[in-house]
């Protein structure tokens, strides 16, 4: 760690985080082999196709725990829109997309991260939601089995391409934001570029640790 | 290779059973204990070791006489059939003669064929995590011999040939028959190879659907989610890397001042 680095998330964080992340990896990898004949073959380093289904199966309860303390614990920074100036976040895209003089300042998640959260958090559910029905449809009309099959497809069909957003913009579309989940000490250049209302408030607040100073660096302006 | 057919013709049944019990003896199907619950038709419905079915019902006619329908339940053998679209190891696939396969060593016991089955046929049994249904005796097809059930019959009522042939044979018997006779099963689901001669309505007969179909649900998640899945990954994928190379990636501003002094 290097002085004047800035922490972003705390250890608690980043292992929710990395649990969602990797139980999520292995579902929707040991999904696609259950989807794709042509994947089929990513069961047999397990012994088989029905070895799939179970860590399929099992890797679903570590994602339902995982899932269930990234929404309690992220839902009230990321799962709620602020006005206006989300809004005004949101019409210019960020600057992601096209040039944009000045960026609306953001909070610690922008508003596309905070949709990114909606859809794991929503699509999680879903997801859980219509698995269980499928794991267990012997008594359940099936009409109802067959919307869940569905319902769990296009969850699917959102993760998909959404992990791939996210491992984009997490990595070499954003330079700085990786050791926010890996180490959890970033730059802070970064943050102010990314998040400077979120570096304001904790400055107000004397909420910012910064590496190698004392717990608060505002001391000076609050006392 | 031809496709073949298996028809039913329900006016020649005389609930005699010996199909259901062929079946098992061929198949080496255990039965299980069972209880009676007033009718005839036992076990109570399809089960894992009970692939075929002669279901018993009772309806009036309009001169106020009793009727006593036989119908033999199992697998139709759909052509489009919607348990080999959503069976996700290949265990249920369809045959060179055009019947619908299990390779049992396959099957991860997903339970996804039973809610897709128009006919609500695939059973699943907890001990061995597997489905089961009626194969149509490929076994003794491939052998040259006609499924057990037909074998057993005793009064025709089931019989198995080449498939223009018994639908000629169908049509013909349910002109025979006159009156609400109909020939089942060569008009929806791509045609089933199995098909019945009913001598009412196919909507009087029980757990018989009017016009079955592949569910709406299966070909939206099949046809449409799956490919979709992968196009829109491969999208994002090419659309991350379109934005790289064109807008290029999010960088803080130039560190400037204080921010410096911790360099590397």
């Amino acid at each position: 760690m290097r002085k004047g680095l800035i922490q972003a998330t705390d250890s608690f964080e980043r292992i929710v985080h990395w649990s969602l992340a990797v139980s999520c990896l292995i579902l929707c990898l040991s999904g696609l082999g259950m989807m794709f004949h042509s994947l089929n073959f990513l069961g047999e380093p397990f012994g088989g196709l029905k070895s799939l289904k179970y860590i399929h199966n099992i890797t679903a309860l570590f994602f339902i725990l995982a899932l269930f303390f990234t929404v309690s614990m992220w839902w009230k920074e990321a799962g709620v829109f602020v006005f206006p100036e989300d809004l005004d976040w949101i019409k210019c895209a960020g600057g992601y997309l096209w040039h944009v003089d000045k960026v609306p300042e953001v909070g610690k998640y922008n508003p596309g991260q905070k949709m990114f959260f909606l859809v794991v958090a929503a699509g999680g559910v879903a997801m859980i939601f219509s698995g269980l029905i499928m794991l267990f449809p012997l008594h359940i009309p099936a009409m109802i089995v067959r919307l869940m099959y569905l319902i769990h497809a296009a969850g699917f069909v959102a993760i998909f391409a959404f992990f791939f957003i996210h491992l984009y913009l997490g990595t070499v579309g954003s330079p700085g934001s990786l050791p926010a989940m890996l180490t959890g000490w970033v730059s802070r250049p970064w943050l102010k570029k990314q998040h400077a209302k979120w570096l304001k408030e904790m400055e107000e607040h004397g909420t910012l640790v910064v590496y190698g100073e004392e717990k608060s660096s505002s001391h000076g302006h609050h006392g | 290779m031809a496709e073949y057919v298996k028809l039913i013709d329900v006016s020649k049944c005389t609930g005699c059973r010996g199909c259901q019990l062929a079946c098992k003896q061929w198949n080496a199907q255990p039965a299980k204990q069972t209880e009676n619950h007033g009718t005839y038709q036992n076990p109570p419905d399809l089960q894992a070791n009970t692939w075929t079915l002669i279901r018993f019902q009772e309806i009036e006619e309009k001169d106020g006489k009793l009727k006593w329908l036989f119908r033999k339940d199992g697998c139709m053998h759909c052509t489009d059939a919607a348990c080999v679209k959503v069976c996700p190891s290949g265990a249920l696939y369809v045959t060179d003669i055009g019947t619908v396969g299990l390779n049992r060593d396959l099957c991860i016991g997903c339970k996804e064929c039973i809610s897709a089955c128009p006919f609500d046929i695939p059973r699943y049994d907890r001990k061995t995590d597997k489905v089961y249904k009626c194969d149509l005796c490929l076994s003794r097809i491939k052998a040259d011999l006609i499924p057990a059930c037909a074998k057993a019959c005793p009064t025709g009522a089931i019989t198995f040939g080449e498939k223009g042939k018994m639908i000629e044979k169908a049509y013909a018997r349910a002109k025979e028959l006159g009156g609400d006779a109909s020939v089942y099963g060569d008009k929806f689901v791509g045609g089933t190879h199995v098909m019945y001669v009913l001598d009412e309505k196919p909507g009087v007969y029980e757990h018989l659907p009017k016009s079955p179909s592949v569910p709406l649900s299966v070909i939206l998640w099949k046809d449409i989610m799956k490919p979709l899945s992968l196009l829109a990954a491969g999208g994002v994928i090419a659309g991350s890397f379109l934005h790289y190379i064109i807008h290029g990636p999010k960088l803080p501003d130039e560190e400037t001042g204080q921010e410096q002094k911790g360099g590397e």
